[in-house]
């Protein structure tokens, strides 16, 4: 019993990083640019395959693979950026029908190129820490660390730096940000690498830990979802602490029920805050 | 112009291979599907992104009610001894079925203004496909289960496809009745102004909800017929691929037309299941990364950036000038 309570801790601490990770990646451009992202799924998991691929081909070690993958992600997802959302911001049905559109033929192409069984990526660190008598896998906490730490550097980019203010000012008042001088176009850009990296880092950890398969793709958006729902659409603050709620309870349900209802639970968090809270816990005004 | 329209679709049987017959009707169906999420998305301007879960619906809801030994030793085992009822009524069935849901969903989610509806639909598929793992007696997993023949819509592909052509004629005409009455005018003007159709007196939480349990409806008939047209019910008639493919035929069609979306349907669902198919032999040679859903996906993210006022508009546009 004991030992089933710390392994939901630890183990739920882990998942909350991650779906913390990849929650603020997709809040945050959300609320900076107001682009429901149905592709940040798909930059979610292509960090593994991307951090993968380079391991196998060029032989990188799994830290420095995982960088050079998220940096890839990056760059991609601000060209789908410029070449696909840009051009067609004004039309929000469309918008989210060609993000859509760009997540499945992503996932077709890992489907084709790396196949369709899970594939695990190589751990950064091995070995087994004993807390409490339970042994524990040591990538579980260093994911940990590795999720609290990056959130820290956002947190940091966003409310230190004066790029971050600016994106912030954005996101506030996009027209007033543009009056009073701000190049727009660029901060959404920057925006998008930001949260394209922070949804990357978030599949190479998770692949670390379970294993990557194309279906991820849209099955990441789920979580996503409900962690942004119940945080507020457009804040990232309210995404963390969403992760670790949602975080939570999936990790419970999992370890009691099995893997396969976690997309019904998840459901019925976004189901429930419609009903009682829509605003989630710190929305942003639409 | 109709009347010509609808005597060639009698007489292609005539003409074409059988094989190319029963796709036809497939299509039929499918273009219901265009027409009723245009209805919703093209009308109202709610973005519903998993339509496919009330095709399933009504999929799921036939099939079981045509074959209740299913439900033998589950915890819904004294469904298992329903009386045997018409294929048609079941189809019927179907589609209310999907109404309803269609009804729960979209008083939760349509009366908040926003992004909620487009992402809650979007995540419902993932979880009804779920559903068909988790009571894998009930809905027979990922394979789906058979109907059996005696369950068909008729026993030749080309009874299947006259009967199919009724459904969709019949569907589309009350389709199109209702977005030209004064209901699709209200539907219209919420998708053009929502503050100022409030402000003229619509009740405009009301529309949405009817449009989308209308919408759900018909796919939920679509769906039912499809299971009766192919004798088998499986999760890819809740899958996100067929959301796709009718997005990207309402999409070349133009949104908000009814008879866009139905030719985008025509065009779309036979190039991927009768044209492509050779095509596809000659990509998958040059050992290329691509399939014929990765080209069609391109298709609509073109489509889209050159055209996302809609094709159909764009190309009026283009005419005028």
């Amino acid at each position: 019993m004991i030992e089933l309570l710390i392994r939901i801790l630890i183990y739920g601490a882990t998942v909350s990083g991650i779906w913390a990770l990849v929650a603020s990646g997709f809040t945050l451009i959300f609320g900076v640019s107001r682009i429901l992202n149905f592709a940040h799924g798909a930059f979610f998991i292509l960090g593994a395959y991307f951090g993968l691929a380079l391991i196998h081909s060029v032989g990188l070690d799994p830290y420095l693979s995982t960088i050079v993958g998220m940096i890839m992600v990056g760059l991609l997802a601000v060209a789908a950026y410029r070449g696909m959302m840009a051009p067609i911001r004004e039309h929000e049905v469309m918008i989210i029908i060609v993000t859509l559109a760009l997540a499945l033929i992503l996932e077709q192409f890992i489907l084709l190129t790396f196949g369709e069984h899970g594939v695990s990526f190589p751990s950064m660190i091995r070995g087994v820490v004993c807390i409490g008598g339970v042994p524990i896998p040591s990538i579980r906490l260093f994911t940990l660390v590795v999720a609290v730490v990056a959130l820290i550097l956002l947190g940091v980019f966003i409310n230190r730096t004066r790029l971050g203010k600016e994106i912030t000012a954005a996101s506030q008042d996009a027209e007033a940000a543009m009056l009073v001088g701000l190049n727009i176009g660029k901060l959404f850009m920057i925006t998008m690498f930001v949260s394209a990296i922070l949804a990357a880092l978030g599949g190479s950890l998770f692949a670390q830990i379970y294993a990557a398969n194309p279906f991820l793709t849209l099955k990441a958006l789920v979580f996503a979802f409900a962690i942004v729902i119940l945080g507020g659409l457009g804040s990232v603050r309210g995404s963390v602490i969403a992760a670790f709620i949602v975080g939570y309870t999936l990790t419970i349900v999992i370890s009691l029920y099995g893997a396969r209802w976690s997309e019904f639970v998840a459901m019925i968090i976004i189901i429930a805050i419609l009903i009682f809270r829509p605003t989630g816990l710190f929305g942003v005004k639409e | 112009m109709m009347v010509f329209l609808i005597i060639v679709a009698v007489i292609t049987p005539w003409f074409m291979p059988d094989a190319f017959t029963y796709i036809l009707g497939l299509t039929c169906l499918f273009m219901i599907l265009t027409v009723s999420w245009d209805l919703m998305v093209g009308y109202t301007g709610q973005v519903n992104l998993g339509h496919t879960v009330f095709v399933g619906i009504g999929a799921y809801t036939t099939a079981l009610l045509q074959v209740p030994s299913r439900f033998q030793g589950t915890f819904l085992s004294p469904l298992a001894g329903m009386p045997e009822i018409s294929i048609f009524a079941t189809i019927f069935l179907g589609g209310i079925a999907a109404g309803i849901v269609g009804f729960i969903i979209g008083v939760i989610t349509l009366r908040l203004r926003g992004w909620y509806f487009a992402l809650v639909t979007a995540v419902l598929p993932l979880v009804f496909i779920e559903t068909t793992v988790i009571w894998r007696e009930i809905f027979g997993g990922e394979e789906g289960f058979s109907v059996g023949l005696e369950k068909a819509l008729a026993p030749a592909s080309t009874g299947k496809y006259y009967i199919a052509l009724i459904i969709m004629l019949i569907s589309v005409a009350i389709m199109f009745t209702i977005v030209n009455s004064r209901i699709g005018l209200k539907f219209k003007a919420i998708r053009d102004d929502l503050d100022l159709a409030e402000a003229v007196g619509i009740d405009t939480v009301k529309y949405k909800v009817l449009a989308f349990v209308i919408s759900s409806f018909f796919a939920g008939i679509a769906g039912a017929a499809i299971v009766h047209y192919r004798v088998t019910v499986s999760p890819d008639l809740y899958d996100v691929p067929l959301m796709l493919l009718i997005i990207l035929a309402a999409v070349i069609g133009g949104l908000g037309t009814i008879f866009g979306p139905l030719i985008g349907g025509l065009i779309i669902y036979l190039t991927k299941y009768w044209w492509l198919k050779g095509a596809m032999a000659t990509i998958a040679a040059t050992g290329l990364p691509i399939n014929d859903d990765i080209i069609l996906y391109a298709i609509l993210v073109v489509i889209a950036i050159l055209a996302p006022e809609g094709l159909w508009i764009k190309a009026k546009k283009l005419a005028k000038r």
